[in-house]
């Protein structure tokens, strides 16, 4: 056989054709009676119903936690999860909150030096000290 | 071009809760109607036995219905699918069109493994998935790049829509598994019987009874014609059809409690799901929402054919082509070398027919530069892609252009 061919997977680009929400659930944890959940149990009474409706690509849980700080858990499809506690904080605050973990792609927080990365071949080439420009010694 | 129509010969694969009226509902309908079923286990069993055997005679519908229990059933019962959190998400996040309900997509997440039966398990969609992801990916490599030697169309399919790839596309749709399938699982966890960990998956199946003839001749060459003819669209060994005779009394399983199928991977559920979804979407939104779908999720997705080759005698083959195409023959020349006598030596060769440098490559021996010369100037070859390609299935768009042939090719060099 002259040739044969290397199998190989094809690579995901999340958002070149089509685009998945990285951020799968969104656990809230509220409790009724400590007042560092008030922010969190109005939050929930007003505000949830509407960002539900928004995202409906997030699965929302909801469930007290007694005798706890109020907690927003994000649970991501690399598998990951990130969970931000939301005591004494306004509802509007809150919602700052879970926009950051709605938008968030899971993956740990990393500094980004270099702005753009590509998989592709750069189009240019890469430069070789063989070719153009020689000079005989 | 006449459009078929999608609904008259589609029903068979739908699920009986989406379509009503026609002969053939009926009888999906008697043969599911596992729910509402009047008789015991046995006879639910003599019942559908019978079924495959004659006409059914409608079910009396006077009869009280005493209901299974959630946890008599294989899979999750239809009525579930409305109420799970988990299934409406995963069919907002794929973007699913809205004319394909829950009901299905939780019928495409119950794999054979999990629930025998063929009227709620994903069976079907799975084989009508299956052909419409190879159909594309096919037609796709084919008009684009109508040189590819067929071991690499083999591979270039297998990474378009091998099991491999359809697995990691669940992953990253974020489709989780249910670690037992019942009928008291949430209808949006991947239901599949699991493989028991530290099974020796060859061992354990051989692949016996494929449509290749002498397979048990393991040291017989296998050429690559009699794999298009055997073999599946990744080259495989595929295991042969059962006979019609088999297949009539296997139509409609039974569902006494006990399930006979064999246990499946992680792998082969997963890519059973994506491939069900893309039949699901082909049958309750059509053709074009199918192709959309497959040009969104599938080609989108980054594949590099150029390393997708492996040579063995590049410069060989090289000399093959040159004397199929009436070029002249290639001879290799020295364009530039460094530290010959030295420990590091760099030789650029170029691959030269007449005038015309077909390629070029660097390395640290003459020969080494030379093959890699060789396989550039094949690649070359092989990789000539044309410009604005039309595929066969852009035909079946309303209103498209008339069909111009596509360019087709010699094939690949035989030596």
């Amino acid at each position: 056989m002259p040739v044969q061919g290397i199998r190989s997977v094809t690579s995901a680009r999340n958002g070149v054709g089509a685009f998945i929400l990285q951020c799968k659930r969104l656990d809230f944890h509220y409790c009724d009676w400590a007042g560092s959940s008030r922010g969190m149990v109005s939050f929930l009474k007003h505000q949830l119903n509407a960002f539900a409706k928004q995202n409906p690509q997030i699965e929302i849980r909801v469930s007290p936690r007694p005798h706890k700080h109020p907690v927003i858990k994000g649970h991501y499809i690399n598998g990951r999860e990130k969970a931000v506690c939301v005591r004494n904080l306004e509802p509007e605050q809150i919602f700052q909150k879970v926009n950051l973990l709605k938008q968030n792609s899971g993956e740990k927080n990393k500094r980004t030096k270099k702005p753009v990365t590509s998989i592709n071949d750069s189009v240019r080439g890469i430069w070789s000290p063989y070719h153009g420009g020689l000079k005989s010694v | 071009m006449k459009r078929l129509q999608l609904q008259r010969w589609s029903s068979s694969a739908l699920s009986s809760r989406v379509r009503t009226g026609s002969r053939l509902h009926r009888q999906i309908y008697y043969s599911g109607a596992r729910f509402q079923s009047t008789t015991s286990n046995s006879l639910q069993f003599e019942d559908d036995q019978s079924l495959a055997g004659q006409q059914p005679t409608p079910p009396s519908t006077n009869s009280p219905f005493p209901q299974f229990t959630k946890h008599q059933l294989p899979s999750p019962p239809i009525q579930a699918a409305r109420e799970s959190a988990k299934l409406a998400a995963l069919h907002a996040r794929l973007y699913l069109p809205s004319r394909l309900p829950l009901e299905t997509l939780a019928r495409c997440l119950v794999d054979t493994s999990a629930d025998p039966n063929f009227q709620f398990n994903n069976n079907s969609l799975s084989v009508l998935g299956h052909d419409l992801l190879t159909n594309y990916a096919s037609e796709h490599l084919v008009c684009t790049y109508p040189r590819l030697p067929l071991t690499v169309i083999f591979a270039a399919m297998y990474a378009y829509a091998g099991p491999k790839t359809l697995h990691a596309m669940s992953r990253e749709w974020g489709v989780e598994h249910a670690a037992v399938p019942g009928g008291e699982v949430d209808p949006g966890l991947l239901q599949f019987k699991r493989v028991a960990p530290g099974t020796n998956l060859k061992e354990a199946r051989p692949l016996v009874g494929t449509t290749r003839p002498n397979e048990d001749q393991t040291t017989w060459r296998k050429s690559i014609t009699s794999s298009v003819v055997y073999d599946n669209v990744f080259g495989d060994p595929e295991l042969a059809a059962p006979p019609p005779a088999e297949l009539s009394d296997n139509v409609y399983p039974t569902n006494d409690g006990i399930n006979s199928e064999p246990p499946v991977t992680a792998e082969v559920a997963s890519a059973n799901f994506v491939r069900a979804v893309v039949g699901a979407i082909y049958l309750h939104a059509g053709r074009q929402a199918a192709k959309r779908f497959f040009e969104q999720h599938f080609l989108s997705r980054q594949l590099d054919i150029s390393k997708m080759f492996n040579f063995s005698q590049p410069a060989r083959d090289l000399a093959r082509l040159c004397a199929r195409e009436n070029y002249e023959a290639p001879v290799a020349k020295i364009i530039s070398e460094t530290g010959r006598r030295s420990r590091s030596p760099v030789f650029v060769v170029g691959v030269f027919s007449g005038r015309d440098k077909l390629g070029e490559g660097a390395g640290a021996s003459l020969v080494e530069a030379r093959s890699r010369a060789a396989v550039a100037a094949l690649k070359g070859w092989y990789l000539y892609s044309p410009l604005e390609v039309r595929v066969p299935s852009a035909m079946e768009e309303d209103g498209a252009a008339p069909w111009k042939p596509v360019y087709v090719d010699l094939g690949e060099v035989i030596v």
